[in-house]
């Protein structure tokens, strides 16, 4: 067996993952069985960054200590959930006691005791030494399908109503979702359907049969969910990106749910006075010519990654330079091949995670943008207005896009400067006066072959938009140089040094 | 401050009987201890640090430091069932070290040892003490045996101490080596008015660079402002240096921790005299005002120098009944506790879940918290003026005179905000319809 490393990584362990899924339950105490770093890191720390929570309130831990690594966990599991009850915190609320690595290392599998402490309660073997956050979260709705839902549903019972459409997916630590919930509930309204439940995110446990109610499942990500809608045995359709999928998506839908397909037509029209007039208008607009000519790429969970290709790529013909989902497959680029692209030739707009930004920011990559798209990363999107999926999301990221190309134009046009001034920026106050830099000379300055090769190799680094501008510096920088060393021309050395100057 | 919001009547809350604290002790209130040790570690200049440990416990923490630590790109080994049981732990960080090796520019490599590495047992005596020249140095953090970041961040200081710090070296007269993360003025502060009784600050740790630890032996004496670097303070004491507690805070306090600070550099007892009573002078001006007269304010933090916050604002005039911290009780943090409870602070709480805090929001009625993020949202949704406790220490100079003023003003504006809170619970928690 070869040892495989990880540079900083994008997804977590299923313990995550499922506590994030049961985390949404409001009729559902979790207690997980793990040093206070796991409750912590998790409960308090991280999911105020992704999900602007100030702390999940129904989450608990064993607190594992020393002795309990050594004679296990059973006491600490007691302690903890009879203090539970002690305080009333169970009251009314089921129980789920879900292991963590830390608990599978010393194989503390609770299973028995569990159901010996509370008979309603039960136990989830993570298995989070193995399984990522997606394998966790699929796992975690199965469990509770299988023990709060199916028990409850007669076999082959038909939907309650042929419109009811559940959304399954949506859950803590899912980047943006509070948007993109809003968009596909929007679409699915839009085409006759009715919203049955959002599982697991505006759910309780309790409601977990009425699953079963429905006609058809949106699920809302590729990375989990389907399984839990196909179990279920409904009609299932993938959350739609882009101006041309989402509307194959709604066509579909609405020949699901019966819909007639003259109201299906009518709210797509209506869509593209309304929603979609941005995409029309700025298409037709001077900005979409842009879009030919810049690249991307896409670090971000798999339902992003192929909607912004089919998006960005398919529909609106900008280049995507390559791209990798979550959860990663083998041909796709790990987090080491990632830094080592983004430091050799950095794409104009990379939508990512924090990961990627501190590659760009490493590579001092000024000419990129980089769009927040993926956790892990500090970022709030908890407003309605943010969406990538459906036809909002589709106006949301080429105005974001568009947005960008404007700041683009702002830093990188020429200035009449070679060098910005001294100064430490960014304090108020008055510019500090203009640093005296020798004038660039009138005369042409002759260059060799190899020198310009270089110069042209160099400027195919940066990104389009930015490239009048570099050429022009470093073309400035090195003739400055090659005259302050009395050179009659500019030789490859000298384009070298400005290059290694930063010009 | 003319506007001066009527406060609770404080002869209210005369206790009956000792506070004890929570019923029970839940929802422990501190980071992950690990992640005290990736801040310290991660900072350091050129510092490669490879970790030891599950996926997850990597994607929290990871998560944390890269957001507020350090952007820094952290390498580590897959850690699985399969790696875990076969015994490739060994292996998986002689990976992993490699991997970070390769860097430029590397001043050191800190192999950060976790739950589930120490569970499997990683061994230090196979692993290299450096390669190719650059330092490796293990550091074992796992949390079920740390029970608070900064008690973590101590373990990984005194790690590269031992490796870094010169034994040998000749101590310079006068010069004080300050040991603690504080305001980037404070230590500017500090030197400006050693400089006037003959010494200066030499450095401050932990460092942003290897060579402030060399540089930290050198020192005639170390500051130990915050109270939590017991190891560190220990192996500075192995090698003959002798260690100030406390910190400058407040009148009293100032002028006492100048003239300890006088007496460990050996300098000229008029001139700190004359410098002590001068910012006593300065700090006692301030406070004739009493800023804070007849608030109660409750002071819940994480590393122990929320006993220096508390002292400032018993000399503002406040009544401060109820401190908590993460950190276990030590002989750094004995004389600040005394102190407090000659001052009407009636219990301090160490090793604080979030239990005790609520236990003491309903025993007295507080005016302001400065509390962790739990509790300064609880106290929020109860429309109560209150500051997570980072952000408030984090944002203004603390020390001196100077800090003391600062620090004091901005209290007395966030009780002025009272209003602000009770509408937005009043709005938020009404019935919808």
């Amino acid at each position: 067996m070869t040892i495989q490393l990880i540079r900083d990584i994008s997804d977590s362990s299923a313990y995550w993952g499922a506590a994030w899924v049961f985390g949404c339950f409001p009729d559902l105490h979790v207690v997980c069985d793990a040093p206070i770093g796991c409750y912590n890191l998790l409960g308090m720390a991280v999911t105020d960054y992704t999900d602007a929570l100030p702390h999940m309130a129904n989450l608990t831990p064993t607190s594992i200590r020393e002795e309990d690594v050594i004679n296990g966990t059973a006491q600490a599991l007691v302690r903890t959930i009879n203090d539970l009850r002690t305080l009333g915190a169970l009251e009314g609320k089921r129980l789920v006691v879900v292991s963590t690595a830390e608990s599978e290392m010393i194989s503390a599998d609770h299973g028995r005791l569990v159901k010996q402490l509370d008979p309603e309660a039960n136990f989830f073997w993570s298995q989070s030494l193995d399984q990522d956050e997606w394998m966790g979260r699929e796992r975690a709705l199965a469990f509770a399908w299988e023990h709060y839902g199916q028990p409850y549903v007669q076999p082959n019972t038909p939907p309650r109503s042929p419109r009811l459409v559940n959304i399954i997916g949506p859950s803590l630590g899912c980047f943006n979702a509070p948007a993109d919930l809003h968009e596909v509930r929007r679409l699915i309204e839009g085409v006759g359907g009715e919203i049955n439940l959002v599982y697991p995110y505006e759910s309780s446990l309790a409601a977990t049969p009425q699953l079963a109610d429905a006609a058809v499942s949106v699920v809302l990500y590729q990375e989990f969910g389907a399984d839990l809608a196909r179990t279920i045995g409904r009609p299932q359709l993938f959350a739609p990106f882009g101006v041309f999928g989402t509307t194959s998506f709604l066509r579909e839908l609405g020949s699901l749910l019966g819909t007639p397909p003259a109201q299906v037509e009518a709210f797509i029209a209506h869509e593209k006075r309304t929603t979609l007039q941005p995409v029309w208008d700025l298409w037709r607009g001077p900005q979409s010519d842009w879009f030919a000519t810049v690249d991307c790429a896409i670090v971000a969970g798999r339902s992003y990654v192929e909607g912004l290709q089919q998006f960005l790529g398919t529909e609106l013909g900008m280049k995507v330079a390559w791209s990798s989902g979550r959860p990663r497959r083998d041909d796709e680029p790990d987090n080491i091949e990632i830094r080592r692209r983004l430091h050799a030739k950095a794409p104009a707009f990379v939508f990512g995670s924090i990961n990627e930004k501190i590659y760009l920011a490493e590579s001092g990559a000024r000419a990129s943008h980089y769009i927040p798209a993926t956790f892990p990363g500090p970022v709030v999107r908890r407003t309605t207005g943010t969406p990538f999926m459906g036809y909002a999301g589709a106006a949301n990221i080429m105005q974001e896009i568009v947005n960008r190309f404007y700041d683009m134009v702002f830093n990188f046009l020429p200035v009449e400067q070679v060098r910005p001034p001294a100064g430490p920026p960014g304090h108020g106050g008055p510019p500090p006066p203009p640093v005296a830099t020798p004038a660039p000379s009138a005369e042409t300055m002759p260059w060799s072959e190899a020198a310009t090769t270089r110069l042209n190799l160099a400027i195919e680094q940066v990104p389009f938009l930015a490239r009048i501008s570099a050429s022009r510096s470093l073309r400035q920088a090195a003739e400055q140089l090659a005259r302050n060393r009395k050179l009659e021309a500019v030789s490859l050395e000298v384009v070298e040094e400005a290059i290694s100057q930063g010009s | 401050m003319a506007d001066m919001i009527p406060l609770t009547p404080a002869a209210n809350e005369k206790s009956q009987d000792d506070f004890k604290g929570g019923a029970c002790k839940l929802h422990p209130q501190t980071m992950c201890p690990a992640f005290g040790a990736l801040r310290v570690l991660a900072r350091l200049e050129g510092a490669q640090p490879a970790m030891i440990t599950d996926a997850g416990c990597l994607y929290g923490l990871t998560f944390v430091t890269h957001f507020y630590a350090a952007r820094k790109s952290i390498v580590a080994p897959i850690l699985g069932t399969a790696e875990l049981s076969s015994g490739k732990l060994q292996e998986a960080a002689l990976a992993a070290i490699a991997e970070a090796a390769k860097e430029q520019n590397v001043s050191v490599i800190p192999v950060i040892s976790l739950c589930v590495a120490e569970t499997a047992g990683l061994a230090e005596e196979l692993l290299p003490s450096e390669v190719d020249g650059k330092p490796v140095v293990l550091v074992r953090v796992p949390a079920y045996a740390i029970h608070s970041h900064p008690e973590a961040k101590d373990i990984a200081l005194a790690a590269v101490m031992r490796r870094f710090t010169e034994p040998t070296v000749e101590q310079e007269a006068g010069a004080l080596t300050l040991l603690g993360e504080v305001f980037p003025a404070d230590p500017l502060m500090l030197d400006a008015v050693l400089r006037k009784m003959g010494g200066r600050v030499m450095t401050t740790l932990p460092g942003r660079h290897v060579d402030e630890l060399r540089l930290a032996g050198r020192a005639k004496a170390v500051a130990a402002l915050h109270p939590f670097y017991r190891e560190t303070v220990g192996l500075l004491r192995e090698r003959g240096v002798p260690v100030i507690s406390g910190a400058p805070v407040g009148a009293e306090g100032s002028a006492a921790w100048l003239r300890a600070i006088g007496a460990a550099l050996e300098l000229d007892e008029e001139r700190v005299e004359q410098v002590a009573q001068a910012e006593e002078a300065l700090a006692r001006g301030f406070l004739a005002s009493q800023p804070l007269k007849g608030a109660t304010i409750m002071v819940s933090g994480y590393e122990g120098n929320e006993m220096l916050y508390a002292r400032l604002l018993i000399e503002g005039g406040a009544h401060v009944p109820y401190i908590s911290t993460s950190i276990g009780p030590n002989m750094l943090t004995a004389a600040d506790e005394a102190w407090l409870k000659n001052h009407g602070t009636e219990a301090v709480i160490y090793r604080k879940a979030i239990e005790d805090d609520k236990a003491a929001m309903d025993r007295w009625s507080f005016d302001l918290v400065i509390g962790t993020t739990t509790l300064a949202a609880h106290a929020k949704e109860l429309g109560i003026p209150s500051v997570y406790y980072t952000n408030m220490l984090s944002v203004r100079p603390l020390f001196l005179a100077g800090g003391m003023i600062a620090s004091l003003s901005f209290v007395r504006e966030l009780m002025n905000r009272k209003p602000l809170y009770e509408r937005m619970v009043d709005f938020f928690t009404e019935p919808t319809a």
